[in-house]
Parts: C-alpha cells; sequence; structure tokens
C-alpha cells in the first residue's frame, strides 16, 4: 500500500503510522452531563465495510498529520489531505 | 553562556581511502561536509507570508512551499514539511546560521541550531543513484529529482534528508546514526568501489 502524501508525493506505508477514525470529535465540556459523549468519543468506533476517514502521521517524512480516506474493503486510498485545514 | 566545540560525526569510525572494487575509477565518492551551519525554521501561526518575505529580503531566496531548495547567497533553504524549512551554509559556519536567522526572522519563526547534530555526507561519481536505490525508496531519475530537489524519507531505515545540489547528492542524518549509515553505504558501495575523501 502507498499512501500519496500532499506534501512529499507517493510514499511506502512503512513512512507512516496508524492513528484511527479521523470522524470522531472531542466534546467541548467535561460536565457530567456528557459522560455519554466522552464514552462515544473514546470507546466507540463504526466499523464500516467501504470508505473510512482515517488520521495517519507521515513520520519518516514531513512530519505532517494527513487525513486519508480508506476502502477498508479493498485497501484503495480514496483521498489524502492534511489534517490541519488551512495548510 | 558557554559555546559547544564543532565536531566531525564521522571522527573515528571513517578513515579516507578506497573501499570496496579496487580497480577502475570510484563509481561513488564520499565526503563530510563537516562546520557547515545547520538549522530549522518553523514559521510562526499567520507569519508563513511576512516569513517569505523576510527571508527574500534578508537572504534572497524565496522559501519552497514543498520539498525543494532555494538558493540564496551563502544559504540553502529546503523545505522539510509544511511551514517547515532547513538551512545550510558554509559561510555562517556552525551556530553563526541559527544566530543570524533567529535576529533577522525574529517574532516571524522558530529557530533551532542543528549543527553538529547532523552528519552531512556528500556523494557523487556516477554509480550514486544505483547505491541509494538499494536503500531509498525513490525515484532519484535526474527528469524527476533535479539539481535542488530534495526529500525527507529513509535510507537504510534510517531517518535521512537527502537534497541535489548539481551532480552532487548531499544526505543530512542525526549524528548518532553516522556510524549506521556508514556500515550500509559500504557494503551498498562496495560493488561499485567508493571512495573516500574527507574535505568538503
Amino acid at each position: 500500500m502507498r499512501i500519496t502524501c500532499p506534501y512529499c508525493g507517493e510514499r511506502a506505508l512503512d513512512e507512516f503510522t496508524y492513528r484511527g477514525d479521523a470522524t470522531v470529535k472531542r466534546p467541548d465540556s467535561l460536565d457530567e452531563n456528557t459522560a455519554e459523549a466522552w464514552v462515544d468519543y473514546v470507546y466507540l468506533r463504526d466499523n464500516p465495510a467501504g470508505p473510512h476517514k482515517e488520521l495517519w502521521h507521515h513520520g519518516a517524512g514531513c512530519h505532517a498529520w494527513l487525513e486519508v480516506t480508506r476502502d477498508t474493503v479493498t485497501h484503495e486510498i480514496l483521498d489524502v489531505a492534511f489534517a490541519r485545514k488551512g495548510c | 553562556m558557554s559555546s559547544l566545540k564543532s565536531m566531525s560525526a564521522l571522527h573515528g569510525i571513517v578513515s579516507p581511502g578506497r573501499y570496496g572494487k579496487q580497480d577502475g575509477e570510484p563509481g561513488v565518492v564520499a565526503s563530510e561536509r563537516r562546520d557547515i551551519g545547520l538549522a530549522t525554521i518553523a514559521a510562526r501561526k499567520g507569519h508563513e507570508a511576512d516569513l517569505t518575505a523576510a527571508v527574500k529580503a534578508a537572504y534572497g531566496a524565496v522559501l519552497p512551499s514543498g520539498p525543494g531548495s532555494a538558493v540564496g547567497p551563502g544559504v540553502r533553504f529546503i523545505g522539510i514539511g509544511p511551514g517547515q524549512w532547513f538551512a545550510v551554509s558554509e559561510t555562517l559556519a556552525n551556530e553563526a546560521l541559527a544566530d543570524d536567522l533567529a535576529e533577522r526572522l525574529k517574532g516571524l519563526a522558530s529557530v533551532a541550531d542543528h549543527s553538529s547534530g547532523r552528519a552531512i555526507i556528500r556523494l557523487e561519481g556516477p554509480e550514486v543513484r544505483a547505491v541509494l536505490a538499494k536503500g531509498l525508496a525513490l525515484d532519484l531519475d535526474p527528469r524527476v529529482f533535479g539539481d535542488g530537489a530534495a526529500a525527507t524519507s529513509t535510507i537504510g531505515h534510517m531517518g535521512a534528508l537527502l537534497w541535489r545540489d548539481g551532480e552532487a547528492y548531499d544526505i543530512a542524518l542525526f549524528r548518532s546514526v553516522g556510524g549506521s549509515f556508514w556500515g550500509w553505504l559500504r557494503s551498498a558501495a562496495a560493488a561499485f568501489g567508493l571512495e573516500v575523501v574527507t574535505t568538503s
């Protein structure tokens, strides 16, 4: 599997580290009534068969965090963008 | 503040001479670039455009937006990541480069001195690309990796920054892996003949 880094270009998989689901959002509040949202953020993940947005770190290259859209069935990389917007 | 002494990363590890195939012209000529100024530059948030203008005014180079070099009088700027550059200079030797950058780019970028922190190895000769192909998964064909091109990747599983300066390839490694890299280079280049010269 190869990932086309928006900064470095096409690179081998061993330059990258997988972080996880890119769609989960950290709750803003620590209030008790947000406990359910925290459980969701920390533990619960969808397990889609198909396109999945995920975070990868280009640790052996430009050190940027990337948002990769990967098909979990075929491993096809559908899109790669910087996780930090406005780069 | 006490000042640190500049020391070769390969002192006591690499001796000048011919390695591997002994007959004919060497396929690769290696040298260590010593006493050069090395520094990283990271743009402060929201100051990217000001930083580019300040570097242009102070050093006569336009910071590259991707992996590549911009060369001004005395200083080469290499893109190593979004908003980050690696600066290399022979005229501003050792920590003089980081001092100069920090002064001229004050408030626009964070500057860190890397001189003596990296081993800079220069490879030249007709077989350099064939040798690097044994440990680097990048296309170095001149049509895609021309003069000034740069890449951060791994060579023999060791993190490396590589750039092309004319016909020469310069490789920056953390000095702690200098010895390991030498072991790799010596084996990889043996079939072509490796000549080690000390001067840059």
